[in-house]
């Protein structure tokens, strides 16, 4: 992606710069299966970010032989990804040994026996300055798996020419929308609620907005109680309230971007990729353009988000699991971090990186990602969350046509069902 | 409508009328037979071998796994259930949700895209200008990779975004207009499979004949209800069976378009779901299974209905 | 008579139109996505208004679809070519000879076409590692003619069924040789049913996703419609609707060039005079 601050004429061209990063990816595979000396560490997952190609290439440099990183490509789509890895790993693999994971797998891979445990000083030097709600999608019972790659978090996009103060929580933004609305102005609030994960992130939002669980520790049953009902009502009320896009139940995060984009929208509920997106995509929008905390659903309160992000595992079945980790660390150092944040806008999750100039100039909004982060919080983790998952957007989709009683009541027998691996997934 | 027999069948008869002697043309006929059955082995091998090589083992294996709970996190702990897999599915309204969205999309699209297919590959049969032009610019909706297809209508006909959007509009979050939309999509890409299968047909049908029959008084209609349809049978038959067994199948428009929301998942996304996604191998290939069965009653209803234009059936010209 | 030519020739000219208004209107809508720039993609035009090359050039110098263009070219040819010699034999000998357990290679090829591939995938995944063919050409090729075969005898052995073999018969009678008579009767008739599958069956072939997808790990075998679902967007959130459109765009144009060529041989038909017996 661009980098955002960068102006003028390179911006264009770096529109669709990934692919051509995947292309240059691309021949330094060719020349590695020329066959590279000495041991070929295989990563599957996140190779072909914007950029990636190069902090590979900085890393077999100062490896000096000792490995040679390969990174190998994945569908663009997490469900593709999820699904080429499984295969693989079900079939005992050598082949791969780092694995870019999305945060929601950890249980599942872990659980199967696929990942490695990490030691606990693999631990200490993985958990370094890094910020501890990531670690904790890095987490299955009380051990750690994953080594945190990438972190992300949504934000609050509003319009500053038509919003002076931003809102705080769901209902003050209800009622400013309201009021832009019967002025005749743009007003609409824009958020991911097609039948998609996109969808379960906002759930999961509002859920733990009021302080609800979808399931308990240790994911043995549903934890969906009044808390959650609360989190449905205002779901509905929010989708009902004629303050959101027609298109809403039909809508990922391209949608979402154009309802802004477009001019439609005066509140979105969006990743931080937004403010460097919109500098091309529509620069006339971007004085305009406001970042705030994500709202709260209680006043007063901090808000709870939803992380995304990725974390490095290695395989189970790697035969070369200590490089493996060693090239894991120099993938993922703070400068590696940074240089990643700017080139494909994955924000890092070392703490410190936060404080750098560069960072700051990149994301003027990281002081906002940085509060959010430090009390972001985590998707239902469970060997069987894809089915929770599953269960949870298809149940709850449209969500002008959540119940709240019945929906709760709904939720808690199919996500008992997923967990025993009861009927049939919708 | 009338078939020859087999070369060898006929030689051996028209000898035994030459020759007159009854016994030497009965060995004949056996030895042309057994050289027959031969040569037809010999011929089917390569395809058959090929055909078992590969699909034997998986779908034997599929049938297997949906009587067994297995789950692909867990290979060892496969419990043979019997049939318990198919009382699960069997009574799960999703599943009969599904399968009555699928059935409607199979039903809808196979009749709209064999009508517009007909009148497609007459079109190309019969124009008398720009012929390559035509033939060439019909197929290629079929060309276009599905998914990306898919992905243009769903960016059409979101409102803002799309120029089939009405203003305010979003048809792709209620039922009928989604509905519409994946069949739209669907009989968009492929009337010119059914095109170009018929029109290979068309292209059989003796000139004469038509001619005659026109000389005879009979107009267009009939012509093509009298003359044509019987003629270019085993044609429709093809194209219809193919096209309807692919349908029922339907996965990557509706994954796209509405991603099953609003009701519209067909049952090979519920299968994706618990394979895929859900990794359950015993569900997802019960399931698996179930649609294999369905579009097996499927062909046998309309191998039945077109009888003798089967592929494979006796020939009717030896009656 | 002039004038009635004329004025069937415009109805046809007429008729052409709207054919060519159903294939492109949604072509040129892709076509027009692939051109449009980050500033005017999410505009609502059917037509770019500032058309810019950027996603062409960009796939173009990608080496990757490069590369996944060539092996969907070879992979496809090959796969095509082997199921049209071997559906040809099988549907010959399907329509036209006897011989025991013809009934049930009918019966099997369709009930193999039917079987969702999606069971299918983890199974053809295992044995193609056991038997080291995973991620190359082969690897692909041989499960594409295994599910392109049912649909090659069927239509095949519709059509050769419909051939009036006996002309045959009567070319050699009037003193043309075997080789005469198969090759100036019998193959022309024959060639719109081959050309009509193998046009088929290279398409697809062409735009198989599922095999593609899952049946290779490296650049070595995969082919386009694969190698699309790779591309990324400049984030995690975006996609990169431009390049995929210009690739799809770009993917058709071998369909195009292989229907232009074979098209021709479709139109032959009957010739006047050949009447069935």
């Amino acid at each position: 992606m661009r980098i955002p601050g960068r102006t003028g004429a390179s911006r264009r061209p770096r529109r669709w710069a990934s692919l051509v990063g995947a292309a240059a990816l691309m021949t330094s595979l060719a020349a590695c299966s020329s066959g590279p000396e000495g041991i070929v560490i295989n990563l599957y997952g996140g190779a072909s970010q914007t950029g990636f190609d190069q902090i590979i290439a900085q890393c077999n440099e100062q490896a000096a032989g000792r490995y040679t990183i390969v990174g190998n490509l994945l569908p663009s789509d997490a469900d593709g990804q999820r699904d080429q890895l499984v295969r693989r790993l079900a079939a005992q693999d050598a082949g791969m040994d780092i694995l870019g994971m999305d945060v929601t797998w950890t249980a599942e891979f872990a659980e199967a026996g696929w990942i490695r445990e990490l030691n606990p000083q693999q631990v200490a030097a993985a958990n370094q300055d890094i910020l501890q709600p990531p670690i904790d999608t890095a987490v299955w019972k009380g051990r750690q798996y994953g080594i945190p790659k990438h972190t992300n978090v949504q934000l609050l996009w509003y319009r500053k020419d038509l919003v002076p103060t931003p809102p705080k929580t769901f209902d003050e933004m209800m009622q400013m929308a309201q009021q832009l609305k019967d002025q005749g102005k743009p007003y609409e609030i824009g958020f991911t609620a097609a039948q998609y994960e996109g969808y379960v992130v906002n759930i999961n939002n509002l859920v733990k907005g009021y302080g609800g669980r979808i399931v308990n520790d240790d994911s043995t049953a549903p934890a969906v109680d009044d808390k959650t009902m609360q989190a449905l009502t205002l779901l509905h009320k929010l989708a009902t309230s004629g303050l959101t896009s027609p298109s809403l139940s039909n809508a990922q995060e391209p949608e979402v971007f154009a309802d802004l984009q477009n001019g439609r929208s005066a509140f979105s509920l969006n990743w931080p990729y937004v403010l460097a997106s919109m500098k091309e995509a529509n620069p006339a929008l971007v004085p305009d353009l406001g970042y705030a905390p994500f709202p709260s659903v209680k006043p007063g309160e901090p808000p709870t988000t939803t992380l995304g992000g990725m974390n490095f595992a290695i395989s189970s079945y790697s035969r070369h699991p200590d490089e493996a980790f060693d090239a894991v660390m120099c993938m993922r150092s703070p400068e590696h971090q940074l240089q990643h944040a700017i080139n494909a806008g994955e924000p890092p999750t070392n703490r410190t990186v936060y404080d750098q100039p560069e960072m700051k100039d990149a994301y003027p909004m990281s002081e906002v990602m940085l509060t959010e982060l430090q009390s972001a919080v985590t998707r239902p983790i469970s060997p069987v969350y894809q089915n929770i998952s599953t269960v949870l957007s298809t149940t709850l989709s449209p969500p002008a046509a959540i119940d709240p009683q019945t929906s709760t009541d709904e939720l808690r027998s199919s996500i008992q069902d997923a967990i025993e691996g009861k009927g049939i997934l919708p | 409508m009338t078939q020859t027999p087999p070369p060898a069948t006929a030689e051996a008869v028209e000898e035994r009328q030459d020759d007159g002697s009854l016994d030497i043309a009965r060995r004949r006929a056996n030895e042309a037979q057994r050289a027959e059955r031969k040569l037809g082995l010999l011929l089917v091998a390569p395809a058959v071998t090929i055909m078992l090589a590969v699909a034997a083992y998986p779908i034997i294996y599929a049938f297997w796994l949906s009587l067994n709970k297995a789950d692909l996190r867990r290979p060892d702990a496969n419990e043979f259930i019997g049939f318990a897999n198919y009382v699960t599915v069997l009574s799960s309204p999703i599943w009969w949700r599904a399968f009555g969205v699928t059935m409607f999309i199979t039903i809808v699209s196979a009749f709209l895209e064999l009508v517009f297919g007909m009148l497609l590959a007459i079109v190309m049969h019969r124009t008398i200008v720009g012929r390559g032009l035509v033939r060439t610019s019909a197929l290629v909706p079929y060309g276009i990779v599905t998914v990306v297809a898919a992905f243009s209508w769903r960016f059409a006909w979101t409102a803002d975004l799309g120029w089939l959007a009405p203003e305010g509009s979003a048809p792709l979050t209620e039922f009928w207009p989604s509905m519409w939309i994946i069949i739209l999509a669907e009989v968009w890409k492929t009337i010119p499979f059914m095109a170009l299968l018929l029109m290979a047909g068309l292209a059989l049908v003796p000139e004469d004949l038509l001619k005659a029959a026109s000389m005879d008084g009979a107009n267009a209609w009939k012509r093509f209800w009298l003359i044509t349809v019987p003629l270019i049978k085993p044609a429709i038959l093809v194209a219809l069976l193919f096209r309807t067994l692919d349908a029922f199948r339907v996965f990557d428009s509706i994954f796209i378009l509405t991603s099953g929301a609003n009701g519209t998942s067909s049952v090979s996304m519920v299968a994706y779901s618990n394979l895929i996604r859900g990794l359950n191998l015993g569900i997802g290939s019960t399931m698996s299974v179930l649609i294999f069965i369905t579009t097996g009653i499927i062909a046998f209803i309309f191998i039945k209905a077109f009888g003798a234009a089967a592929p494979g059936a006796d020939p009717g010209g030896r009656k | 008579m002039q004038t009635e030519t004329t004025q069937r020739k415009l109805m046809w000219w007429g008729v052409n139109v709207l054919v060519l208004l159903y294939a492109f209107i949604p072509v040129i809508w892709i076509l027009s996505l692939s051109l449009k720039d980050a500033t005017t993609l999410n505009d609502g035009r059917y037509l770019p208004v500032s058309p810019t090359g950027d996603s062409y050039a960009a796939i173009f110098s990608n080496a990757d679809f490069l590369r996944a263009l060539f092996n969907s070219i070879g992979i496809c040819l090959i796969a095509t070519l082997i199921a049209i010699v071997f559906g040809t034999m099988a549907a010959y000998a399907i329509a036209r000879l006897t011989f025991p357990g013809k009934a049930s290679i009918v019966a099997v090829s369709l009930l193999i076409s039917m079987f969702p591939q999606i069971a299918l995938v983890t199974p053809l995944f295992k044995i193609l590692v056991t038997i080291g063919l995973f991620d190359t050409w082969l690897g692909l090729i041989i499960p594409y003619v295994t599910f392109a075969l049912p649909l090659a005898i069927y239509t095949l052995s519709a059509f050769f069924r419909e051939i009036p073999w006996d002309l045959e018969k009567a070319a050699k009678m009037d003193g043309a040789t075997p080789y005469q008579a198969f090759r100036q009767v019998i193959t022309p008739l024959a060639m719109p049913g081959i050309f009509t599958t193998a046009i088929l069956v290279f398409i697809s072939c062409w735009n198989d996703f599922l095999f593609a997808l899952s049946l290779t790990s490296t650049s070595a075998a995969r082919t386009v419609p694969a190698a699309m679902s790779y591309f990324t967007g400049a984030t995690t959130f975006e996609k990169p609707t431009g390049p995929i459109a210009a690739a799809a765009v770009v993917i058709t144009i071998p369909i195009v060039i292989f229907v232009l060529l074979f098209q021709r041989r479709i139109v032959a038909g009957l010739t006047s005079g050949a009447v069935k017996g």
